[in-house]
C-alpha cells in the first residue's frame, strides 16, 4: 500500500484547499484503497443473532453493557448473554486480546498521525491536530470492541485533563493521549501518574516546565504540584498542606521540555527535530536540598530521583485510594456513591498498589454496582455515542456530528481547566434540547456523514418492541410503547426519551 | 407553578450582561478622540477626528461622528467610557491578545464562564448565549452556554443554522408526557427546556422593537443585539450574552474600513437601548477590543497594532456621562507625548480591562472575592457606579 505522510492526511482532514495536485492524487488513491472517502463512515455488519433484552427491568447483562461500554449495539445483548457477565468483564479487562479491525479501519486514515515521533508533530498545522484527535476519539468510542478500555481512556482524559488550546499543548496533546492515557488506561496508576508528570503536554499545561530554582531567591512554580495532589491524587480535602504543595514543587524543579521557542524555561533546539518537545532534567534548575512531603523525608541529593519518591508517597497515601475510588464509583455506580462501595474499591486500589484492572474488578463486584441500574445521566458524548451504537449507525465523525457535542459543551479535549469535564448530572441537564434535536436528526438521516439503515435494522430485529428493547436495554414500558406509536417518530422519540438519557 | 419561578436562574432582580467584542483591534483614538490634545492632531495629520466633526463629550474628548447615535446615552448619564484600556500583555498578536483577554489572563477558559459558574451553578438552557456560529473563548467552560446565530435554532426539530425538519404533530406532546413521568431532576430540566422553547416561540420575530427602536436587519451585529433584547424581554433567565463585531484591523485606509463599523456599532447599541427602555437599568453592555492601534498613522492611511484602546460601559445603572481618561480615575488625559508612549509608539494601557469588568461583575452578583474569576491579578476596580 502506498503511504502518504501524516501531514498530508491532516491537511486533507482539515479541509485544506491548498494541496498540491500530487499530494491530492496520492491522498485520494490512499483513501480509495481504504474504501473510505470523506463523508462515508465504516459500516458495522450486524451480527447473526440480534435477540433483544426480554426482561422488564434492566438485567445484569444490560446493566454491564450500559456501564462498561458507551452503549450496546444490536446483538451485544445476545453475545454477552451467551458469554456470561463475568466473562464479559474479564474480556473487556484484556483489550489487547480483542480483535479491533473494524475500529482500525474506521480510524486508518488518521493512523499516521500517531505513528510519527513527537518531534514531527512540530511541523503539523496545530489547528488541525486537535480536531483530528477529537474525531479519532469519537470514532474509537463508536467502533471499538474494546469498549471498557475506551471508557477508561475518557475517564483518565478527564482526570488528567489537558486543554490543547494552551500554548504548545496544541502540538503535544495527541502524544499525551497515546503515551500517557491510552498506554496506561488499564495499567497501573503509579505508572500512569509518572507518565503524566513527565508528559510534554502536562509540563506545559500546568507550568511544570517553568518550575525552576536557579538562584536562592527563585520561587518554584506550584501550579502542577498543587493539581498533582488536589486533582490527580489526594483530592482537595485529602490532608495535604500548603507546605506540602511547596515541598512537592521543590521536588519537581528542573523538569522541562524543548519547546517551540526559548522563553527562559523551555529551550528550543532548532537543529534536531527529534528533540522538539523532548523532556529533560536540568540539574542546575533543581532544588536538591532535603524535603519533607506528607510527613515523609526526602533526603538531599536525589536529583531527578525526587520525582519517583513523590509519586510513591502520593500514590501510597490513603486519601489517593479514596479519591480515585470515589471518582470511579461516580463514573460507574452513581453520582452519590455509597461509602461502602468506595471503601471496597479503595481497598482493592491499595492492595493492588494502583492496579487499575484489579480496582475495576472490585468495583464491578460490589452489590452497589449491581443495584445501581439506570440511575446515571449519560454525559453528552456518551449519549451521542450510545445512540450511534444502538442504531448501528456509520459515521465519519466530522463536523456535522461533532457540532452537536459543541452545542452541548462536551467536545472532547475542549475543557479548559485541569479538573476535566464534570461527571455529575447537574452540570449536563440543560442540554436536553440539543439531545432531542440530535435524536430527530439521527433518526431521519439528517446528519451529513452519519447514516443509519433504519428499515434494515428494524427488519432484522423483527419488531417495534424488539427495536425499543434494543435501545432501552429492557422491554419498553406501556407508556413508552404508547408514545412510540403516537409520536409519529418512534425511533427519535425513544432516543430523546428520559430512559435513553440514562445508563 | 408559575413557569417564571423555575426557569429564571437569576431571581426577580434579573440582570443580563452583554459583552460586545470588537475583533481585530479597534482604534480607541478614533472611537473616542482626545480632541483637545494638539499632539493627537500632529500624530494623525490625515486620520485624526476633526474638532468640528466630533460629537463633543466634555470639552476635551469627542466621539467620532459615526458614533453620534450614542450621544443620547451619554447625555442621559447611561454611558461611561474608559480610555487607555487593554490588557497587560504586550503581545500585538490578535489571536494571543483576544485569548488572553477572553480568558482573563493566562488562565484556561473564559472569565465570563467562570463568572457564570460562580453566580449560577445550576443554569437553565438559556442562561448564557452567544449570537455566533461557535462559542467564543470568553464563554469557554460555561455550563450549558448555547451558541446560535438565530433564535429560530432554539426549537424542537431544528437541524442547526435555522433549517427545520418536519416535526411530527404529536412528537412534542409525547416527549413531554414521558418526561412528566420522571421524578428526578430530569423532569425539571425538561420542564425548563419546554418552557424556554415556548418563550422563544412566543417571540414574534416580526414584532416591532420597543419604544420605536429601529434595528438595521441587514446588519448581523444589529440583528444579534435585537435577538438578545428579545430574550431579555421574554424573561428566559438570560444571565449573559456575547455578540461580536469584527473587522477593525485597519492597517490600510482606515477610514473606509472603520467608519461603517462605527455606524453599525453605535446604531446597534442605540437601538438596543431604546428597545429595552426601562430594562436597560438591569442590562449592562460592555464593549471591548483586544488592543488599540499605533498613535502615529502609517503611510497607507492606516494604523498598526498598538496597546491601549477604549472600552464602553452602557446601562445597568452605571454612573455615566463620564470618561475615565486619566492615569488616575478622574485625573486628566496624560497627553500623547513621545516619551510616554510605549514600545513602537503606542498609547499605554493604564486601565486594565479587569478593573473595568470587576465593578460590572459585582453589579451582576459576583462575590466580593473575584480570585476565581480573575486569578492571579491584583484588582483595582474603577468606580463606575459612584
Amino acid at each position: 500500500m502506498k503511504k502518504s505522510t501524516r501531514r498530508e492526511f491532516i491537511a486533507a482532514s482539515a479541509g485544506a484547499v491548498a494541496l498540491s495536485a500530487a499530494i491530492f492524487r496520492s491522498t485520494q488513491g490512499w483513501l480509495a484503497q481504504m474504501g473510505q472517502v470523506a463523508g462515508i463512515g465504516v459500516e458495522r455488519p450486524l451480527g447473526r443473532v440480534l435477540t433483544p433484552p426480554h426482561a422488564e427491568k434492566i438485567d445484569p447483562v444490560s446493566h454491564a453493557l450500559s456501564r462498561l461500554t458507551f452503549g450496546a449495539s444490536p446483538g451485544d445483548y445476545a453475545c454477552v448473554t451467551t458469554l456470561g457477565v463475568q466473562a464479559f468483564i474479564e474480556e473487556q479487562l484484556a483489550p489487547e486480546k480483542i480483535d479491533d479491525s473494524l475500529c482500525d479501519r474506521a480510524t486508518a486514515r488518521f493512523a499516521d498521525m500517531w505513528n510519527e515521533p513527537l518531534g514531527e508533530q512540530y511541523d503539523a498545522d496545530p489547528e488541525a491536530l486537535a480536531p483530528v484527535l477529537r474525531r479519532v476519539t469519537l470514532l474509537r468510542a463508536v467502533y471499538s470492541e474494546r469498549q471498557l478500555f475506551e471508557v477508561m481512556c475518557e475517564f483518565w482524559s478527564d482526570h488528567f485533563n489537558i486543554d490543547p488550546g494552551k500554548g504548545d499543548c496544541r502540538w503535544t496533546k495527541p502524544n499525551d493521549d497515546a503515551e500517557v492515557i491510552r498506554k496506561h488506561a488499564l495499567g497501573n496508576f503509579h505508572e500512569l501518574l509518572r507518565a503524566s508528570a513527565l508528559s510534554p503536554a502536562m509540563l506545559w499545561y500546568l507550568d511544570g516546565r517553568a518550575n525552576v530554582k536557579r538562584t536562592p531567591d527563585e520561587k518554584p512554580n506550584e501550579n502542577y504540584a498543587r493539581e498533582l495532589m488536589e486533582l490527580h491524587t489526594l483530592g482537595v480535602h485529602g490532608g495535604y498542606s500548603q507546605q506540602d504543595v511547596m515541598e512537592v514543587a521543590r521536588c519537581l524543579t528542573g523538569w522541562t521540555i524543548h519547546g517551540r521557542r526559548d522563553d527562559g524555561f523551555s529551550k528550543k533546539l532548532p537543529t534536531l527535530k527529534s528533540d522538539h518537545f523532548a523532556v529533560f532534567f536540568r540539574t542546575e534548575a533543581h532544588d536538591d536540598g532535603a524535603k519533607r512531603v506528607l510527613g515523609q523525608e526526602i533526603p538531599a541529593g536525589l536529583g531527578k530521583g525526587d520525582l519517583d519518591r513523590v509519586i510513591e508517597i502520593v500514590c501510597g497515601h490513603a486519601s489517593t485510594a479514596q479519591f480515585i475510588a470515589r471518582k470511579l464509583c461516580v463514573r460507574f455506580i452513581a453520582d452519590e456513591s455509597p461509602q461502602s462501595a468506595v471503601d471496597a474499591v479503595a481497598s482493592a486500589f491499595s492492595s493492588g498498589r494502583g492496579d487499575i484492572k484489579a480496582t475495576l474488578r472490585a468495583l464491578f463486584a460490589t452489590p452497589e454496582f449491581a443495584a445501581s441500574t439506570g440511575v446515571k445521566l449519560k454525559r453528552p458524548f456518551h449519549f451521542i455515542v450510545s445512540a450511534l451504537r444502538a442504531t448501528n449507525a456509520s459515521t465519519d465523525a466530522d463536523r456535522p456530528l461533532t457540532s452537536y457535542l459543541e452545542r452541548m459543551g462536551h467536545m472532547p479535549f475542549r475543557w479548559p481547566t485541569p479538573d476535566g469535564y464534570p461527571a455529575a448530572a447537574a452540570h449536563w441537564r440543560a442540554t436536553l434540547l440539543w439531545r432531542w434535536n440530535f435524536a430527530l436528526a439521527l433518526a431521519n438521516d439528517h446528519i451529513a456523514g452519519t447514516s443509519i439503515q433504519r428499515a434494515h435494522l428494524q427488519a432484522r430485529i423483527g419488531s417495534d418492541v424488539g427495536l425499543m428493547a434494543t435501545l432501552l436495554g429492557r422491554q419498553p414500558r406501556a407508556e413508552e410503547s404508547d408514545a412510540w406509536l403516537k409520536s409519529g417518530d418512534g425511533l427519535a422519540l425513544l432516543i430523546a426519551s428520559p430512559a435513553f438519557q440514562r445508563c | 407553578m408559575n413557569p417564571q419561578t423555575h426557569i429564571s436562574g437569576n431571581g426577580d432582580d434579573k440582570r443580563t450582561l452583554v459583552v460586545v467584542f470588537l475583533r481585530g483591534a479597534a482604534d480607541g483614538l478614533t472611537l473616542v478622540a482626545p480632541l483637545g490634545d494638539d499632539n493627537y492632531h500632529r500624530f494623525r495629520p490625515r486620520l485624526a477626528v476633526k474638532r468640528e466633526d466630533a460629537v463633543k463629550l466634555d470639552g476635551f474628548f469627542g466621539l467620532h461622528a459615526n458614533l453620534r447615535a450614542l450621544e443620547p446615552a451619554w447625555k442621559d448619564g447611561e454611558l461611561s467610557i474608559v480610555h487607555g484600556a487593554g490588557g497587560e500583555s504586550d503581545t500585538r498578536s490578535h489571536f494571543e491578545a483576544q485569548e488572553l483577554m477572553e480568558h482573563g489572563g493566562p488562565a484556561s477558559g473564559g472569565w465570563l464562564a467562570r463568572f457564570l459558574r460562580t453566580v449560577n451553578p445550576t443554569p437553565n438552557p438559556l442562561s448564557a448565549v452567544a449570537l455566533s456560529p461557535t462559542l467564543p473563548e470568553v464563554l469557554s467552560g460555561a455550563p450549558a452556554a448555547a451558541a446560535f446565530e438565530s433564535l429560530a435554532e432554539f426549537s424542537l426539530g431544528t437541524l442547526g443554522r435555522g433549517r427545520a425538519s418536519r416535526l411530527p404533530a404529536n412528537f412534542s406532546r409525547e416527549l413531554r408526557r414521558l418526561y412528566e413521568l420522571e421524578t428526578d431532576g430530569l423532569r425539571d430540566a425538561a420542564r425548563n427546556t419546554f418552557d424556554a422553547i415556548a418563550r422563544i416561540e412566543a417571540i414574534d420575530p416580526n414584532a416591532q422593537p420597543g419604544n420605536g427602536a429601529s434595528y438595521d436587519e441587514r446588519d448581523s451585529f444589529s440583528h444579534g443585539l435585537r435577538q438578545v433584547a428579545q430574550l431579555i424581554k421574554a424573561d428566559v433567565g438570560l444571565d449573559a450574552a456575547s455578540v461580536d463585531l469584527g473587522g477593525w484591523d485597519s492597517h490600510f485606509v482606515q477610514k473606509t474600513q472603520v467608519e461603517p463599523l462605527m455606524l453599525r456599532l453605535a446604531n446597534g447599541l442605540a437601538a438596543f437601548r431604546q428597545d429595552l427602555g426601562a430594562r436597560m437599568a438591569t442590562t449592562t453592555v460592555v464593549v471591548m477590543t483586544e488592543f488599540g492601534r499605533r498613535v502615529a498613522e502609517n503611510s497607507a492611511f492606516g494604523t498598526d497594532h498598538g496597546r491601549g484602546s477604549a472600552m464602553f460601559v452602557l446601562g445597568g445603572g452605571v454612573k455615566g456621562g463620564r470618561i475615565f481618561g486619566g492615569l488616575q480615575p478622574g485625573g486628566p488625559w496624560p497627553g500623547l507625548k513621545s516619551e510616554m508612549l510605549e514600545g513602537p509608539g503606542d498609547l499605554p494601557v493604564w486601565n486594565n480591562y479587569r478593573n473595568v469588568l470587576a465593578p460590572v461583575l459585582t453589579r451582576h452578583g459576583a462575590p466580593a472575592d473575584m480570585a476565581r474569576i480573575f486569578p492571579d491579578y491584583d484588582l483595582k476596580p474603577l468606580p463606575l457606579y459612584s
